[in-house]
């Protein structure tokens, strides 16, 4: 049995999940360009994380992070492979989360201070941050990005779904 | 929630996730063929085939030791930032001055001549908004543009005076080493640890603007 389509026009709900797609669209433009606009000072805060000793990898990781990100947040902006991206920003934003926490945690021991009191720039894109602030902020990003996942903001989408086989 | 499948009648499945997988894939393929393209064009953009960092190998794994020597040649702690920082520039070749080395060296008149020299290895709005009098810029993240107007005066010079900012700051470290790899012997090398911030707070001279422009703050008495 067929389930019925729904209306025409866009629910509360679905007016909320559209203007969390096009947020988080800008907030990821935002971010990366402004890494992209000194891509040098992004290497120097990657470095100090001390995960990637290569210099390649490192460079790599610099140079193509922030326009990757502003290429995500156009996507998700005009509505193209809003899920594909949506995944994508999840996944990044697990691993950012996670780096960040191990990271927080060490500045935490270094400096014998309350976690909260742990404020670094993260190379986030918007300077220093307090951990307790910047890991929330990270949550809900993500949280918005499973919801555009599991199939919302669908609205105003230039081309929702890739034509992939 | 409506998905694809909902709103065909159909009851999601596996071919769902398939689909938004090979979806994401697409994305960060293109994605990241983009993104290279766009640094290789931004006027901003870093080669990924550089060692931006050629000092770092040789660092330990630990936490680098700020660059803010309290008497760098003087130091008597061995296991101080200081001592850290000296010893290891040491192993490439390096030496740290601290303020007072620096200070006597700008006053030397041989700096006049540039026989003394002073590298501010800060980027362009940095070096814009103060440097040390008569520094050159030179930002090692991108050599061709400073390399030509550097190179020839470091070869002629008998001391070179390298600083960032200070603090944890690299890029003193960085710019030098990058020097030595193009032929400037190391032993002219010097790294003032304390950098633009301790100059400052020093109020000693600052030149704004281009090199030799003329405009000081705390000009010398």
């Amino acid at each position: 049995m067929k389930r019925p389509l729904p209306p025409a026009g866009l629910t509360r709900l679905d007016a909320a999940s559209v203007l969390a797609r096009w947020v988080l669209g800008g907030f990821f433009i935002y971010m990366g360009w402004q890494k992209a606009l000194h891509p040098e000072h992004f290497l120097t805060l990657l470095r100090e994380y001390q995960m990637v000793q290569s210099p390649l990898a490192l460079n790599s990781i610099a140079v193509s992070l922030p326009w990757f990100e502003i290429f995500c947040g156009l996507l998700l902006l005009a509505g193209v492979a809003v899920r594909g991206t949506a995944l994508l920003l999840a996944a990044m934003l697990a691993v950012f989360t996670v780096v960040l926490w191990h990271r927080a945690l060490g500045v935490q021991a270094a400096q014998a201070i309350p976690f909260c009191a742990v404020k670094f720039d993260c190379g986030c894109g918007g300077g220093p941050e307090f951990i307790c602030a910047k890991l929330p902020e990270n949550m809900v990003m993500f949280g918005v990005s499973v919801w555009l996942l599991a199939g919302r903001g669908r609205a105003f989408c230039a081309l929702y779904t890739w034509p992939v086989r | 929630m409506m998905d694809d499948a909902a709103q065909a009648g159909t009851p999601a499945c596996g071919c769902q996730l398939g689909r938004i997988l090979r979806e994401a894939v697409m994305v960060g393929a293109l994605g990241v063929g983009l993104a290279f393209l766009a640094n290789q064009l931004s006027p901003r953009g870093l080669n990924p085939f550089m060692n931006y960092s050629p000092g770092r190998a040789k660092a330990s794994a630990g936490a680098r030791p700020a660059l803010t020597p309290s008497g760098a040649s003087g130091a008597t702690n061995a296991s101080s930032p200081a001592a850290l920082l000296a010893a290891r520039l040491k192993e490439n070749g390096l030496r740290l001055l601290d303020r007072a080395g620096v200070e006597k060296l700008f006053r030397d008149p041989r700096a006049q001549q540039d026989a003394i020299m002073f590298i501010d290895a800060r980027d362009e709005d940095d070096y814009g908004k103060g440097h040390i009098p008569g520094a050159f810029e030179f930002y090692h993240y991108h050599p061709d543009k400073y390399l030509a107007e550097v190179l020839t005066p470091c070869q002629l010079a008998e001391q070179i005076v390298v600083y960032c900012n200070g603090g944890d700051c690299e890029d003193s470290e960085s710019a030098a080493l990058f020097l030595r790899d193009r032929g400037v012997p190391a032993g002219k090398l010097f790294i003032y640890g304390g950098g633009m911030t301790e100059w400052e707070a020093a109020r000693l001279p600052v030149e704004s603007g281009a090199r030799n422009s003329g405009n000081l703050r705390n000009p010398a008495p």
